[in-house]
């Protein structure tokens, strides 16, 4: 009889540690949660889209895996840590790759930027020399109104490179220049007119 | 029982024992609808379902979080007592909820850029309509700096519309129209008085007073039409010649001021004959006459204008070519204007007004826009 109970309380002094003793992995928890919100703050929502999507899928899993462990008698959290740690290593590796991707951007949006300046200057410097002769004049002063818009759109852009837009910079700047090219066209044609 | 009997037996439960072990260590494959339902996951949320079926898409990721759960409990266990029907099953209920999803979105897309597509045919035949105005006017400038930016902004959203970027290509919609508008209500305040039949009529009567003062005398009389840019010379009532003219930056409106560049409505006669002037021949017009004096007093008290705008003068026909835009002046081509400075002596009438016809090309583009 003694012996019985000497085996029982055993019994439940290893049920007590093996419930017990496996606490859930709050601190990992906490850590790779840290590191994706890093993920966002460097602008992975816009840059490393489909990555931090990823992150956010494993993280639900590894929060999955927590849960139904923590529903169990005997909790083992070793998969879930191997999961958030995993979560975390991923994630500042996408944050290291952000700043590459940044720049990259940045540099296609100034290239743009740069190119619609270009046409931009291009048909200014055009209609500045075209010749306001018989039938050309009004068509002169509607284009120089044309080009006054024109350049209101590309402060637009320095906005948007200002407030590091870049794929929106990008397309307002390739949209400039490709009314600046038909601008000048009309202007080369307007000079034309008067050639003949 | 013979010991060989007995070896025999332990021999082939050895044997039965290491098939089965083998049996169990193999690891059957997993069913491709596994695999599958993850990349139509990652192809799903590509597509916007999260945006365009956000219920739907919580939905089935829920589905299949449970499919991947049970396919994961399936996976500890023993190969030999995997049994994966139900997995099979179960993903193959998720792959389908996913295809449905698919439809859904692709479907919304459509329907969404037929929206986007549909509304930016109606924004640019309004585009057309008021770029047509624009360049029909004498003062060409007239709103042309929204209508250029109301270009870039199309095209920007032609972009957005082939990289499928439905939410930045609506956004640009609202953009167009609130230039477009900015567009419209330039060139309304110019052209509101050649869509008002009174004040069509009122021009008319003026015009008709022109060819009675012509028919009476038999008398030169100028008669000029500012919107349709015509200069016409009338004797005995009928017009003896017609010419093209220019008229200035802000010609279509009735000069109230000095430096609105605006051109005159009124009843007026030649009081010199100006050669050279700066413009090659000129007649000099008696602008302001006593209407024209009176209108500018009131303007000035009710404050309209500041007191210290002057009424302005120097308004007259004359030379430099009739593309010129001027400050407020008729301007013919120079070979025309030798010609009717020959033709015209001083105290000619000279009539000057805003259309006379009740079907002109601002209401007949209008027309069209509303069609």
């Amino acid at each position: 009889m003694k012996n019985l109970m000497k085996l029982s309380v055993l019994g439940l002094v290893v049920v007590f540690l093996f419930t017990s003793c496996a606490k859930q992995p709050t601190q990992q928890i906490d850590e790779a949660k840290a590191a994706i919100a890093a993920v966002q703050a460097a602008k992975g929502d816009i840059y490393a889209k489909e990555e931090l999507k990823k992150l956010n899928d494993d993280l639900q899993a590894a929060l999955d895996e927590v849960n139904a462990q923590s529903k169990k008698l005997f909790k083992k959290y070793g998969k879930a840590k191997e999961m958030l740690a995993k979560v975390k290593t991923d994630a500042e590796a996408v944050k290291a790759l952000i700043p590459a991707r940044i720049e990259e951007a940045k540099n296609a949006a100034l290239t743009a930027q740069n190119e619609a300046k270009a046409a931009f200057d291009e048909a200014k410097a055009l209609l500045d020399k075209a010749p306001k002769g018989k039938g050309t004049k009004a068509d002169i002063e509607a284009m120089k109104a044309d080009l006054a818009g024109l350049e209101a759109q590309l402060t637009e852009v320095q906005t948007a490179i200002d407030g590091e837009d870049y794929f929106g910079a990008k397309d307002k700047a390739l949209s400039i220049k490709d009314k600046a090219a038909a601008i000048a066209e009309q202007v080369k044609a307007a000079i034309a007119k008067v050639k003949r | 029982m013979k010991w060989s009997t007995i070896r025999a037996a332990l021999i082939l439960v050895c044997q039965l024992s290491l098939i089965f072990l083998l049996q169990s260590c193999q690891t059957a494959p997993a069913p491709p609808e596994v695999e599958q339902a993850l990349r139509q996951e990652q192809d799903l949320w590509r597509a916007g379902a999260s945006f365009y079926a956000p219920e739907d898409y919580e939905k089935y990721r829920g589905s299949l979080a449970t499919a991947r759960k049970f396919f994961e409990q399936e996976e500890l266990k023993i190969g030999f007592f995997r049994k994966y029907d139900k997995v099979k099953k179960d993903f193959a209920a998720v792959l389908a909820e996913g295809e449905r999803i698919r439809k859904l979105v692709e479907d919304k897309k459509a329907s969404l850029a037929g929206e986007i597509v549909a509304r930016k045919k109606d924004l640019q035949a309004r585009y057309e309509t008021l770029n047509t105005l624009s360049l029909e006017l004498s003062q060409r400038t007239l709103s042309r700096k929204q209508l250029a930016q109301a270009d870039v902004l199309f095209r920007e959203l032609d972009r957005f519309l082939e990289k499928g970027n439905y939410d930045e290509a609506r956004s640009r919609l609202g953009a167009i129209d609130s230039l477009l508008n900015q567009a419209e209500n330039i060139l309304r305040q110019q052209l509101e008085r050649y869509m008002s039949q009174e004040e069509i009529a009122r021009w008319k009567k003026m015009a008709e007073r022109a060819v009675e003062k012509s028919r009476s005398g038999n008398q030169l009389v100028i008669l000029v039409s500012k919107l349709e840019r015509k200069l016409v010379v009338l004797r005995g009532g009928e017009p003896l010649k017609s010419y093209e003219v220019g008229l200035g930056f802000n010609g279509l409106s009735d000069k109230l001021h000095a430096g609105d560049n605006a051109t005159p409505e009124g009843e007026y006669r030649v009081i010199k004959k100006v050669s050279p002037s700066k413009f090659g021949k000129a007649l000099l017009i008696n602008y302001p006459n006593e209407e024209d004096i009176k209108r500018f007093n009131e303007a000035k008290k009710k404050g309209y204008l500041t007191a210290s705008s002057r009424i302005g003068g120097l308004i007259e026909i004359h030379g430099g070519g009739k593309d010129g835009l001027t400050q407020g002046c008729v301007a013919l081509d120079d070979q025309e204007m030798e010609e009717l400075f020959r033709l015209i002596p001083v105290g000619t009438p000279v009539t000057i007004v805003g259309t006379t016809d009740p079907n002109n090309k601002i209401i007949a583009i209008l027309r069209r826009e509303q069609k």
